[in-house]
């Protein structure tokens, strides 16, 4: 089993400044295991990732901080080291460069950091690889167009659901009336104080 | 000459300007021959010795201690500067003019040990690792600087030993280069896992064997425990004590003249028969009314059955019999194309080709199978001799000519696929015109051929029942044996000369190393010699290592291995209780291959010695 108090403490201390450093950390589907979480990262400014909101899938082995998380992205993102398809990144701390002296907060920062700064020579996914290098703006379009459509949506729901739920209102119910009044928050708070 | 004509054996061979009738001049021929070995070999001397459990950790420590003696280091620094130079201490040495000693220690991994700064802070300091505040006896420093508590780095050793990393592990913190000390290792692993510290340990011996150029296991199944190590050129073969012989770049059976590409693509080749199963299915079709396969013969596209269906070659179909070379009639299926055709000539050819070439490989390595029984029977027609009434009490040159037969024959069935290769496509398509290859092909084949005349000669001579012939006859015999013996020798060295000089050389992009032939067969490797001198703290070491590795197996626990991985599943099986099984039968194979194989020759492939 891996280090539980170290990562209890990495939780804690990663929140602490979430609005500052533009990464968070909770539990993976509001569970209760550990190894399982769910990391949030903000599209660094000036980039096409800039106002999107990504989700990334954290798995912990057991021999965590000793072995590397694994991480992936659970929002579609239009990036060179992130697959188009699965969301698996390609970035060397989470494989062999990976130190126990890293943590979680480190590895999301640094996937922000790999959001500003693509690294096409080493690539994840050869298709916007080679868009990267050969037409880059068609390449920022797309990369803007799917921050547009992936990133803000899901997540705006996402936060929007968060702030419903915390008002009290079951989860089921509020996905489900969001859904029906197409995303608008006020008239999904109205229809759920009606019902 | 004319003293062949009533001999059996010279009415079918051509008597060729090799066949040397005079033994004065075969006697001045060898003296001569003699010379040009010495040069020949001189340009590809290798020369090698056989490391054991025993002697492998003299032969590391030999290397540990020059690179000590030269950089006034530790002895793990030392370790780890040869793991990451792959014990090459000539290019360490090298590498010291060209980098620097700075550059050449950041690189591999060694800290400089003179920076280290002793921190002397008393209060409990937090790990960065376990974010844990510890008492500052309980973290270690490394030289590189970085301290962590000591629960956490054992933790991180366990992880990388386990990952079979053990031979570079690294420091736990970001970006830091440095090797982490193997004694530090040791004693933090040893004091929670015993026995993942003995395994840290035999890795670190066995990094001697496995991340080293020069040294390699010995491929024998089950294994016998050794490695043999090599001074010189890496392209040759060996014979490990326990009696079996390899190439040493890829460690496979001896293949020489082919080199380790052609025999990898071979052996492949052979396995699958990927050209037969081409050859049906490119030239039979099943019949679309009984389903047998059938044959095509001769270029026209309607076929007939064994059970009297006519069918149409291209399409499949079922068709009436008559017929022109153009169409069937009651049937147009239009696909009458000249590549169809084209392709199944070419298969067709790609078959003859490889099955003319395997067949004489094939034949030779039966006759060098039948041949080995020859040992035995030659055994017993010599006591009889030599218990009979004659002046003739001598009879090594049969022993030497039946050696001499071995390693020619050897070397003739080995260079079929050496030409299957050299005069194809698949290798060397551009870089010959098909004048060139012709010409090449053409003098290639005749050394060929004279080799095999005259093999096939020695074989003869040597299957005659020479024991009950009159002391005449067997002198005769023995003329033609001796003069035999020094042709096919002369012919195998000069195939070797002329496939090095004549034909690889001159091809631009083609780099094909061919082991030298060894006239005298192939040199056992020698027991290791390391000098063990006054260094006491080496003997002590010695004998603490080998209680410690009294479960010698080179092949356990061995993560990430390359081509010891089926030795593993024999050894493993074999000697998992003891390690007994694995010592003795090394034992037992050497002693018999001493004393039993003094005369003999095992210069062939290793199908065959399984059999003997
Ligand atoms: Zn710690
Ligand atoms: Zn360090
Ligand atoms: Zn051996
Ligand atoms: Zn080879
Ligand atoms: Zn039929
Ligand atoms: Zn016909
Ligand atoms: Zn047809």
């Amino acid at each position: 089993m891996f280090d539980v108090s170290r990562v209890q403490k990495e939780l804690t201390e990663c929140n602490r400044d979430k609005a500052i450093s533009g990464v968070s950390i909770a539990l993976y589907e509001g569970g209760s295991d550990l190894s399982h979480l769910r990391g949030t990262i903000t599209g660094p400014v000036s980039t096409p990732y800039e106002g999107g909101t990504f989700l990334i899938d954290i798995q912990l082995p057991s021999g965590y901080p000793f072995e590397p998380p694994k991480m992936q992205f659970i929002t579609k993102v239009w990036h060179p080291n992130i697959s188009s398809q699965n969301g698996a990144i390609c970035l060397d701390i989470l494989k062999d460069q990976w130190s126990p002296a890293l943590t979680l907060k480190t590895a999301l920062v640094s996937l922000q950091a790999l959001l500003s700064a693509p690294e096409p020579d080493d690539p994840q996914d050869a298709v916007v690889a080679k868009q990267y290098l050969q037409e880059y703006p068609t390449f920022v379009a797309t990369a803007r167009y799917w921050t547009e459509a992936f990133a803000r949506t899901s997540v705006a729901i996402e936060e929007k659901v968060r702030r419903l739920v915390e008002m009290g209102f079951p989860e089921d119910l509020v996905k489900s009336t969001l859904d029906s009044v197409n995303g608008d928050e006020n008239l999904a708070l109205e229809k759920l104080c009606s019902s | 000459m004319a003293e062949y004509e009533d001999c059996p054996s010279s009415s079918d061979v051509e008597e060729g300007d090799c066949y040397l009738s005079d033994q004065e001049d075969a006697i001045e021929e060898s003296v001569l021959q003699g010379l040009e070995d010495r040069r020949e070999e001189e340009s590809h001397w290798s020369l090698s010795s056989v490391i054991t459990k025993e002697s492998l950790l003299a032969a590391q420590k030999e290397d540990l201690r020059k690179v000590m003696e030269l950089f006034a280091l530790k002895e793990q620094h030392a370790r780890t500067l040869l793991i990451h130079y792959r014990w090459d201490v000539e290019r360490i040495f090298e590498l010291l003019d060209q980098k620097g000693r700075e550059r050449l220690f950041s690189e591999a991994g060694v800290s400089n040990v003179e920076n280290k700064i002793l921190s002397t802070s008393p209060t409990p300091v937090m790990c960065t690792v376990c974010f844990e505040n510890v008492i500052e006896n309980a973290v270690t420093e490394m030289d590189c600087g970085h301290s962590f508590c000591n629960e956490c780095w054992t933790e991180h050793f366990i992880v990388k030993i386990n990952d079979g990393q053990s031979r570079r592990i690294r420091c736990m913190a970001p970006k830091c280069n440095a090797v982490c000390d193997e004694e530090v290792i040791r004693n933090l692993v040893s004091a929670k896992y015993p026995d993942v510290a003995d395994r840290f340990d035999r890795f670190l011996l066995e990094s001697y064997i496995e991340d080293n150029n020069k040294v390699k296991w010995c491929p024998s199944v089950p294994h016998c425990g050794n490695a043999i190590r090599i001074e010189g050129d890496i392209y040759c073969e060996v014979e490990c004590t326990c009696g079996i012989q390899f190439c040493f770049n890829c460690s496979s059976e001896a293949h020489s003249p082919c080199s380790c590409l052609m025999w990898e693509l071979w052996t492949k080749k052979c396995q699958d028969e990927s050209e037969t199963v081409n050859w049906i299915t490119v030239n039979t079709k099943p019949c679309p009314k009984c389903h047998k396969p059938v044959e095509k013969n001769g270029g026209c596209n309607l076929v007939a059955c064994i059970c009297g269906q006519a069918f149409c070659w291209l399409c499949g179909g079922a068709t009436g019999r008559d017929h022109t070379w153009s169409s069937i009639s009651g049937h147009s299926c239009g696909r009458f194309k000249e590549d169809q055709a084209k392709r199944t000539e070419r298969a067709r050819r790609d078959l003859y080709r490889y099955m003319h070439y395997h067949n004489r490989y094939k034949a030779h390595t039966d006759s060098l199978k039948q041949e080995s029984n020859l040992k035995e029977t030659i055994q017993g027609k010599i006591s009889i001799s030599e218990n009979k009434e004659s002046k003739i009490k001598d009879y090594t040159w049969v022993i030497n000519g039946l050696s001499r037969l071995f390693r020619s024959r050897r070397v003739l069935s080995y260079s079929y696929p050496f030409a299957y290769y050299m005069f194809g496509d698949e290798l060397f398509k551009d870089e010959m015109t098909p004048q060139e290859r012709e010409l090449k092909q053409n003098l290639f084949e005749d050394q060929q051929q004279q080799l095999e005349s005259n093999v096939e000669k020695l074989s003869m001579f040597l299957e005659t029942d020479f024991q009950f012939f009159s002391d005449d006859e067997v002198m005769d015999i023995m003329r033609h044996v001796i003069n035999l013996s020094n042709v096919v020798d002369r012919l195998c060295k000069q195939m070797y000369q002329c496939i090095e000089n004549d034909l690889l050389y001159p091809l631009q992009r083609a780099t094909h190393n061919i082991a030298p032939y060894k006239s005298k067969g192939l040199e056992k490797a020698s027991e290791l010699s390391v000098c063990w001198d006054s260094d006491q703290s080496l003997t002590s070491m010695k004998t603490s290592l080998d209680d410690h590795y009294v479960q010698w197996d080179p092949t356990q626990n061995r993560i990430g291995s390359t081509s010891h991985k089926r030795h593993c599943e024999h050894q493993l099986h074999g000697s998992s209780s003891s390690d007994d099984s694995g010592c003795s039968s090394r034992k037992r194979a050497r002693t018999s291959s001493h004393s039993g194989a003094s005369f003999f020759d095992l210069n062939m492939p290793a199908e065959v010695i399984d059999k003997i």
